[in-house]
């Protein structure tokens, strides 16, 4: 409990990337909620793989170039 | 703040002021005369109306406030955070079972036993609320 996961992503840059698309919007396009999102920007919640896989294909990315495992 | 999160802050309230109005005055009989006062079922019904009520028009309101979130499905994040929440109220609930029958063997008292029992059932209720609401702020 509270422990953050070893995972980062750069979900944020990447939707900032694309038109600006909200937490709202990528949520609706991946099946989670926006506050979802939030917790995956912020890196308090490491997203299963569909989701993860969902991110970096809506994005146009490979997996490790959304994810990556902070040593 | 999202719908189900702000669903786990009513249904902690409801339980809260609904525990409230059905312990205090049992607690004030026990103090006050020095006999645990038999359960009755006028209180345990202003208990449940008392939450039904409390749960009902908290959750219209946030409805109202946010139609879409309240109709979106569960997410993957918030199945997690329901299943280690009930997980560990679960714990709960079971030291409660021990403390209830803990009591009974001690004092043969079926009235101690149904408040220990009732008691534990809303505070297993209650820490899967707060805990939900803990982490949902925090990492899981």
């Amino acid at each position: 409990m509270g422990r953050k996961p070893p995972i980062t992503n750069r979900v944020r840059e990447l939707r900032e990337q694309h038109g600006a698309m909200t937490q709202a919007a990528l949520g609706d396009a991946i099946g989670v909620t926006r506050q979802t999102v939030i917790a995956i920007e912020q890196n308090r919640y490491s997203p299963s793989l569909e989701s993860a896989f969902r991110i970096a294909r809506l994005f146009g990315v490979g997996l490790e170039d959304v994810f990556s495992w902070d040593e | 703040m999202s719908f189900r999160e702000k669903s786990a802050w009513i249904m902690s309230a409801a339980l809260i002021v609904g525990g409230l109005i059905y312990f205090l005055p049992v607690l004030s009989g026990w103090t006050g005369s020095g006999q645990l006062p038999s359960p009755l079922m006028p209180q345990l019904v202003a208990y449940t109306v008392c939450l039904v009520t409390i749960a009902i028009v908290g959750h219209i309101v946030i409805t109202a406030l946010a139609p879409k979130e309240a109709d979106a499905p569960v997410d993957e994040r918030e199945k997690l955070i329901f299943d280690r929440a009930g997980h560990y109220s679960s714990y709960v609930l079971a030291a409660g079972v021990l403390v209830s029958l803990g009591t009974y063997l001690l004092s043969a008292n079926g009235d101690l036993l149904f408040y220990v029992v009732f008691a534990s059932l809303v505070a297993s209720h209650l820490a899967e609320y707060l805990l939900q609401i803990v982490f949902y702020r925090t990492s899981v």
